[in-house]
């Protein structure tokens, strides 16, 4: 009815189309996994380079081409000691036959570490997920009670984000006093949902994530104090802090907003970018003003 | 995972402050200095960030590996004074042939390593103006939004110019920009209005789904965006929902990842949203005034 030069925001006027609604599930639900054991989709293959060459393999379902080295070292290593100790009398056994073994075994254990190595260099895709499927590790979406929509959103938001785009299966965010977790946890059977929420902020105020002055990247499986948490499948752990730089102060400090927690099944899940990612997901929390949501 | 070991060091754990640690800690202490963090520390994963560094000579590494020892294994022979005939007969050549094996697969594995080495493409300076448009009026949180969207994908990809149109109007047009004038200041706009007419626009709208276009000068429809700096390598036009595009120009032919795209559509999801929930606010303030 009204013209668009009236409005403040002088966006066209609108038809009477319903705007789509986006449905970021932001109520507090729990869903109960099925009885099989469940394996975990992670997000897609992030190939940094184009290849357009044909790959050696052997067609074998299930069999790593790239782990052959190893599984070449191992064989013809054991085939070495056999060697030595069946193939001749030992007292016949030369010097050159010994270098030669000498150089064998080294050989070999180089061809064992040589798939190790492959994994650091620039276009190496990950390894395949783990399945989880322990007792007591479910997969939840819970929020504090009491946030404001337009927090709420986000944080929906920022968790689905986290979950598809990166190799995790769970994350926490934590910002002031609102708290949301989504993915696998270990929670207790019985626990209600509400308390949830609460339960995984004392157990994070206890091991004192949200001092963490700069990030924290376990990239291998590590014996920690998070086991409570996190479900036993979980390998890299990421800790993400959201901080809020105070412009106006004169020692410019920085103040500890909250943090942000990523669990995930494969070792040295996270590379660089995602990490750059992360970062840019703490941002949008970092600059929230918490009463401009209303 | 077997390595994995290598890479562990028993080194006694300081006690942190709160809690004392009293099992044979595997971690070594790490470079970070928590005050109050009582928690797991990280390694410093030498290795990994070695092996990051020295890519192209640890590429090439198996097959110097592999190809002295096939050297070592004919000098051996040659050196003690057997025949250097491959034949199984005695432990000896056994020996040799199963050192001759491990070499050649070193080899291979190099060769592989190599051939899959991703090529280097430079990155082309945008030639352009510096530009920071944002259309007025809108409320703080859609513009807090619009610029956060800007800083994380500027940051992470090689996007270099970012504009937003929505609604039939451009409500974000920052980073590099072509000039109005040639040897002038001034960037040039972004005409919405032809935008929309023009079948760069209206294809991606039907399609629904973002158009990575990896090499944007060979691409005929490249005139369509003259706002964008001339030597653009590479664009992505994702679609807002039904409203709107973002257009997200970058300095590197191919320069975005597939999770680039990835997360370019989620936040251009979420930018939908928010577009659509201050659209939507405006429309109830004025049927209110009305």
């Amino acid at each position: 009815m009204s013209s668009s030069s009236t409005s403040a925001l002088s966006l066209n006027p609108l038809t009477s189309r319903a705007i789509h609604k986006r449905n970021y599930p932001s109520n507090l639900t729990i869903c109960r996994p099925s009885s099989s054991p469940t394996k975990i989709c992670c997000s897609q293959n992030q190939q940094q380079s184009n290849l357009s060459v044909l790959r050696f393999t052997l067609g074998i379902p299930g069999l790593d081409e790239s782990y052959l080295p190893r599984y070449i070292g191992y064989g013809f290593g054991a085939l070495l000691a056999l060697n030595h100790f069946l193939g001749s009398d030992s007292s016949s056994i030369t010097s050159a036959q010994l270098r030669m073994e000498a150089l064998g075994l080294s050989l070999a254990s180089f061809s064992a570490v040589v798939p190790f190595l492959g994994r650091f260099l620039k276009g190496a895709s990950p390894t395949t997920q783990k399945s989880i499927h322990e007792e007591g590790v479910e997969q939840i979406f819970a929020m504090s009670k009491d946030i404001a929509p337009g927090l709420r959103e986000d944080l929906a938001w920022g968790t689905y984000v986290l979950l598809r785009n990166t190799n995790s299966i769970s994350v926490l965010i934590s910002v002031e006093d609102a708290l949301c977790v989504r993915g696998y946890w270990s929670v207790p059977k019985d626990m209600p949902k509400e308390s949830i929420p609460d339960r995984f902020r004392k157990q994070t105020q206890r091991i004192g994530l949200s001092e963490l002055k700069d990030g924290m990247y376990l990239q291998q499986s590590a014996d920690s104090e998070l086991k409570e948490m996190v479900p036993a499948g979980t390998r890299s752990l990421l800790v993400q802090p959201i901080r809020e730089a105070r412009q106006f102060s004169s020692s410019h400090t920085e103040t500890r907003k909250g943090f942000i927690l990523l669990a995930s099944g494969i070792d040295y899940a996270f590379t660089e970018k995602d990490r750059a990612w992360i970062a840019s997901i703490a941002n949008k929390f970092s600059g929230i003003v918490l009463s401009s949501y209303s | 995972m077997d390595a994995g070991i290598l890479q562990r060091f028993v080194v006694p754990l300081n006690p942190p402050r709160q809690r004392h640690v009293s099992r044979p800690s595997r971690i070594r202490v790490s470079l970070n200095s928590q005050g109050d963090y009582g928690g797991p520390k990280p390694t410093r994963e030498l290795l990994a960030e070695w092996v990051s560094k020295n890519d192209d000579f640890v590429r090439s590494l198996p097959i110097y590996v592999g190809g002295a020892s096939l050297a070592a294994v004919l000098l051996n022979r040659a050196v003690s004074g057997i025949a250097p005939v491959a034949d199984a007969s005695s432990s000896q050549s056994r020996a040799d042939l199963l050192a001759l094996g491990m070499a050649v697969t070193n080899i291979l594995n190099g060769l592989v390593w190599l051939s899959i080495r991703p090529k280097t493409i430079s990155v082309v300076d945008p030639n352009g103006v510096d530009c920071r448009r944002i259309y007025h009026g809108l409320p703080e949180f859609v513009t807090s939004e619009l610029l956060w969207a800007w800083e994380s994908i500027s940051n992470v990809t090689c996007c270099r110019s970012l504009i937003v149109v929505y609604d039939g109007i451009c409500i974000l047009q920052i980073g590099f920009a072509d000039v109005l004038q040639p040897n002038g200041d001034e960037p040039m706009g972004v005409d919405a209005d032809k935008l929309i007419q023009g079948s760069l626009y209206k294809g991606v709208m039907r399609s629904g789904s973002q158009s990575y276009l990896a090499n944007l000068s060979l691409y005929p429809g490249k005139t369509e965006l003259p706002f964008l700096p001339s030597n653009t390598q590479a664009a992505i036009l994702q679609p807002l929902g039904e409203k709107g595009m973002a257009i997200v120009g970058g300095d590197t032919i191919r320069g975005f990842t597939t999770s680039d795209q990835a997360w370019i559509t989620l936040i251009a999801e979420k930018l939908d949203a928010t577009l659509a929930k201050a659209v939507n606010k405006t429309q109830v303030t004025v049927e209110e005034k009305s």
